[in-house]
């Protein structure tokens, strides 16, 4: 590509930006990268508990005003769940730092890597989160539901509630199936560019 | 010894190893972030990400292949991690191929800043990998260097190179006469 004379060659566009960060200097940028990184950290593990952590609480409420004894075992069984979805989440999968050999990966493999590591935490999350969710509500609504239908007036209360929750899983579920299979097409893409590559 | 190779060197210090480094590409790790992030805040946050983990690998600098390299694929890869990580919800990263298909609705302009806007918004739609190959000929690698830091073959790359050269003169070299 030739260069152009009225100054509109990208590569001379490009490399003739501005400097921004000339004040800092790099050991302070680094020291206050890894207080940062460890503050990030400390967040991102409370984070990781909170779903599960709010589930175990939803849960512990509904075994202590629980009159069925299948509902009591139902909570249970949620809060064992989402105890041991805390535990896998919170082993690293997503969220976390940099791959330690990030520096010996080409660009190719690591994007490979680190899609894979999504699709890894969107798979843990619906089921060590989600679906603990689904169940501990699920154990507290359908009896209600079904006193509901024998006494009529309490459905009718019920319906914003459900309604809510209905959207809720829905665009969970949307939103969770669009990221998937985006990540999908992109694994895909990154194959055909391997390909591509062995030609 | 020249400086590139003192600082190559297995038995060199990787503070001072890390030091030259980004004496030396500090401004070119600058335009990388610029490349992967649109929002200033953030990118100031990505690029210290880079310089840290940048001080952090050259503990395992082992000199199998040049700093240059080394850098960059550091730079792109923590860069990479960013836009996958940070991606919002049903927004769509293109390929090159499809760029290319793409008409630009904006008018070339003779202003600098315009253009290194128009350029990084440009740069900013790109998928991760065709991004590490526009940003590093823009930086004025050539086939080979591209091909150690993406793992995409030379002829690969050239391809994709040749699709972005064609990218960048519809949208920059609109109106003036000029020549492959």
């Amino acid at each position: 590509m030739q260069n152009n004379p009225s100054g509109n060659d990208p590569r001379t566009i490009w490399q003739s930006q501005p400097r921004g960060i000339s004040t800092v200097t790099l050991e302070k940028m680094i020291r206050r990268r890894a207080q940062k990184l460890h503050r990030k950290a400390v967040w991102e593990r409370l984070g990781s508990v909170a779903g599960p952590m709010g589930t175990v609480a939803f849960s512990a409420l509904g075994i202590a005003t629980g009159y069925s004894p299948v509902q009591l075992v139902v909570f249970a069984i949620a809060v064992a769940w989402s105890l041991g979805g805390a535990y896998v989440l919170n082993r690293g999968t997503w969220q976390g730092r940099l791959a330690e050999d990030a520096a010996f990966a080409t660009g190719l493999e690591f994007c490979r890597r680190e899609i894979e590591r999504g699709i890894y935490f969107h798979r843990r999350f619906l089921l060590w989160v989600f679906a603990p969710i689904i169940l501990a509500v699920g154990a507290l609504v359908v009896p209600q539901l079904a006193i509901g239908f024998r006494a009529g007036g309490m459905l009718a209360n019920s319906i914003p509630f459900l309604t809510l929750f209905a959207l809720w899983v829905i665009g969970v579920f949307v939103i969770r199936s669009w990221k998937w299979r985006t990540m999908q097409r992109e694994i895909d893409e990154l194959n055909d560019i391997e390909r591509e590559n062995r030609i | 010894m020249s400086r590139s190779e003192s600082i190559s060197s297995p038995e060199a210090n990787p503070d001072n190893r890390y030091k030259d480094a980004a004496d030396q590409y500090g401004s070119a790790l600058e335009r990388l972030a610029r490349a992967y992030e649109a929002d200033a805040e953030k990118r100031r946050d990505l690029l210290q990400e880079i310089h840290f983990q940048l001080w952090r690998s050259f503990q395992r600098f082992d000199a199998r292949c040049s700093i240059r390299t080394w850098v960059y694929r550091v730079a792109h890869n923590v860069a990479a991690s960013h836009v996958i990580r940070e991606r919002r919800t049903f927004s769509n990263l293109v390929s090159l191929e499809e760029l290319e298909r793409f008409p630009d609705k904006r008018a070339s302009g003779a202003d600098n800043r315009i253009n290194l806007e128009r350029l990084s918004a440009l740069i900013q739609q790109l998928k991760p990998v065709d991004r590490q190959i526009m940003v590093s000929y823009l930086e004025d690698m050539d086939a080979t260097a591209i091909g150690e830091i993406t793992g995409l073959a030379p002829a690969n790359v050239a391809m994709r190179v040749h699709r972005i050269k064609n990218i960048l003169a519809r949208r920059f070299h609109e109106g003036v006469d000029h020549a492959e």
